[in-house]
C-alpha cells in the first residue's frame, strides 16, 4: 500500500497555524545561497517543487512566504510514522509525506481491504488528505495513489495493462536522464514502452533499461523496508539568546549529547551516525551528518567532530535552534576501562551524579562553563551546564 | 489520531547565570536613581558610573538597558540598570 501526502510541509504549517488555512502560501528553503520553493496552496497551480523563489513570485506576487522548518516537519512525518505502525509492522517513509505500508497477512484483523483503507486514514490527520493506493507491487502502489484525488483510495488489482497504457513515462522512478531520453524517441506513454523488447532497452539504457521493461508492465520487485523498530533520538533545544558563539553551540550540543546518552542507556550502545541541525532566527537551517567508524560511546569524542564540523562549515547567521538526531546506533568491536585512578574516580563521580539524576529526575549538579564572555549581556556570558557525563 | 507535536522546543538543559533581578527603584531627577528597595528603602548617596547598551536590535525583543554603578548612603555599591524597553529597574552584577 502507498499513502502519498501530497503538500505535505503545507499540511504542516496550517496544523500548527490554522489561520494560514486557505491563504497562498509559499514554503521556502535556501540552497546553495538561492531561495527556492519547498511547496505551495495547491491553487498556485503553476508554480513547481524547487523552482527560484524569485521565479515562482513572478507569477504570483501576493503570497505568504513561510520557512521551511524541516525537523518540524520531520517530526510530525514520525509522528504519523507511529500511528501507521499500529496498523502494520511494516511501514516504510521514503520522504515527508511519501509512505508504503506492507499490509500481507493483515487479513485475520481487517477483513478485507477497505477495512485496511479505513484503518489508515482513521490513523492520518484529515489536514492531509492522503491518497492511499493498494495494489501488488510498490510502484503499482504508488501509480494507484498517484492517479486518486486527493482524500481518495484506489485499489488496482487484476489485469493493469489497461491502467498503465495511458500513463505519462514521468511517473517513472528512473533518473531524469532517462525520462528525457524517453521523450526524445517519441516515448511518452508507459503504454508506448510496453511493446518495446528487453534487447533495445538495455541497449539505449543500460542497467536502467531492465528497469524500464518491468516497470512499464507494471512489475516492480523492490522489497519494502521497513524502518528500524528503535526509533531516531532526535534531542533539541531553544537557546536562551540568538549566538553566533561557538562555544555557546557547543555547550548546548553537549547537553543535548548528555540526554541522548542517558536515553541510549547503558547496554553498550554507541552512536554510529550523527545528523546535526542548527536554525537561525530567521529560519534557516543548517544541517550536517557525522558518521562514526567505530561507535561512539562518549560525549568527548563526539564532541570533538561536532566541533570540527562547526567550525569548518559556519553558520549562515545566529543560531536560534539547535538539535541533534542519532539515526543509527551500533555496538562497538572492544572497549578497554582506563587504567588510570584519578580518571576511574571521575567516573565513578559522574556514575553517582547519573544515578542521583535517575532517581530524582532532571539535571541536579551542574558546572559553570564560558560561552560568550565577551558578551556586553552579562547574563549571556556563562551558562550553568550540567554535569552528568 | 496524531497528535500535533508542534510545541516549544525545549530550553532549560542549561541555565543562564547572573540573570537580573527587578528592583524598586524611585527616580529622581532626570530619571536618575534616588531610593533603592533592598527591601527596605535605602537613599542612593552618588551615581558613580552609568553607560548604555542596545543590543540584539534585530529580534523581536531588543536589548536596551541604562546601567548605574551607584553607592548608597551605607557605603555599599550597587549595580543597576533601567530596561529602556519596559521601564523596569534590574538589579545585575556586570
Amino acid at each position: 500500500m502507498c499513502v502519498l501526502l501530497i503538500h505535505f510541509p503545507l499540511c504542516c504549517e496550517v496544523l500548527r497555524q490554522p489561520s494560514l488555512k486557505g491563504q497562498p502560501i509559499v514554503i521556502t528553503y535556501t540552497a546553495a545561497s538561492q531561495k527556492l520553493v519547498l511547496d505551495y496552496s495547491p491553487e498556485l497551480d503553476v508554480l513547481q517543487r524547487d523552482m527560484p523563489l524569485q521565479q515562482a513570485l513572478s507569477r504570483h506576487g501576493n503570497t505568504i512566504l513561510v520557512p521551511s522548518d524541516i525537523p518540524y516537519y520531520r517530526s510530525i512525518f514520525t509522528e504519523l510514522l507511529n500511528s501507521l505502525e499500529n496498523i502494520s509492522p511494516l511501514v516504510e517513509g521514503i520522504e515527508p509525506g511519501s509512505i508504503y505500508i506492507g499490509v500481507d497477512g493483515l487479513q485475520l484483523i481487517y477483513p478485507d481491504d477497505k477495512a485496511i483503507i479505513r484503518a489508515v486514514i482513521d490513523a492520518i490527520p484529515d489536514i492531509f488528505a492522503p491518497r492511499i493506493g493498494l495494489a501488488g507491487n510498490k510502484f503499482l502502489a504508488y501509480l494507484a495513489a498517484l492517479s486518486c484525488p486527493d482524500g481518495g483510495h484506489r485499489i488496482l488489482d487484476g489485469d493493469t495493462t489497461t491502467f498503465l497504457r495511458d500513463l505519462s513515462c514521468d511517473v517513472l522512478p528512473v533518473s531524469i536522464k532517462s525520462r528525457q531520453k524517453l521523450h526524445d524517441f517519441g516515448l511518452n506513454k508507459l503504454g508506448q514502452l510496453s511493446e518495446l523488447d528487453l534487447g533495445p532497452l538495455l541497449s539505449q539504457f543500460g542497467r536502467e533499461g531492465k528497469k524500464l521493461y518491468n516497470l512499464a508492465r507494471g512489475w516492480d520487485d523492490t522489497p519494502l523496508n521497513p524502518r528500524l523498530m528503535a526509533e531516531a533520538i532526535e534531542e533539541s533545544l531553544t537557546l536562551p539568546s540568538v549566538t553566533v558563539s561557538l562555544e555557546a553551540m557547543l555547550v548546548a550540543l553537549e547537553s543535548l549529547l548528555i540526554r541522548v546518552f542517558n536515553r541510549i542507556g547503558r547496554v553498550g550502545l554507541g552512536i554510529c551516525e550523527l545528523n546535526m541541525w542548527t536554525r537561525t532566527w530567521n529560519a534557516v537551517q543548517w544541517e550536517q551528518t557525522i558518521r562514526f567508524k567505530e561507535p561512539a560511546v562518549g560525549i568527548k569524542g563526539v564532541i570533538n567532530r561536532i566541533k570540527q564540523r562547526l567550525e569548518n562549515y559556519p553558520q549562515r547567521g545566529p543560531v536560534e535552534h539547535v538539535g541533534l538526531r542519532v539515526t543509527r546506533l551500533g555496538y562497538p568491536h572492544g572497549r578497554q576501562s582506563n587504567l588510570l585512578p584519578e580518571v576511574r574516580a571521575q567516573d565513578h563521580l559522574m556514575e553517582d551524579i547519573r544515578q542521583l539524576e535517575l532517581r530524582l529526575g532532571n539535571p541536579q549538579v551542574y558546572k559553570l562553563q564560558e560561552v560568550e564572555p565577551w558578551s556586553r549581556i552579562p547574563e549571556r556570558r556563562y551558562v550553568l551546564a550540567p554535569t552528568n557525563r | 489520531m496524531v497528535k500535533n507535536p508542534g510545541k516549544a522546543l525545549c530550553v532549560g538543559t542549561y541555565k543562564p547565570v547572573n540573570n537580573p533581578e527587578p528592583v524598586p527603584v524611585k527616580e529622581g531627577a532626570a530619571g536618575f536613581p534616588a531610593k533603592i528597595g533592598l527591601p527596605k528603602w535605602q537613599t542612593i548617596a552618588e551615581v558613580e558610573d552609568r553607560w548604555r547598551i542596545d543590543d540584539e536590535w534585530w529580534r523581536s525583543q531588543p536589548v536596551s538597558r541604562l546601567y548605574f554603578k551607584v553607592r548608597l548612603d551605607s557605603g555599599q555599591q550597587l549595580i543597576i540598570y533601567r530596561d529602556l524597553i519596559s521601564y523596569n529597574w534590574y538589579q545585575q552584577l556586570y
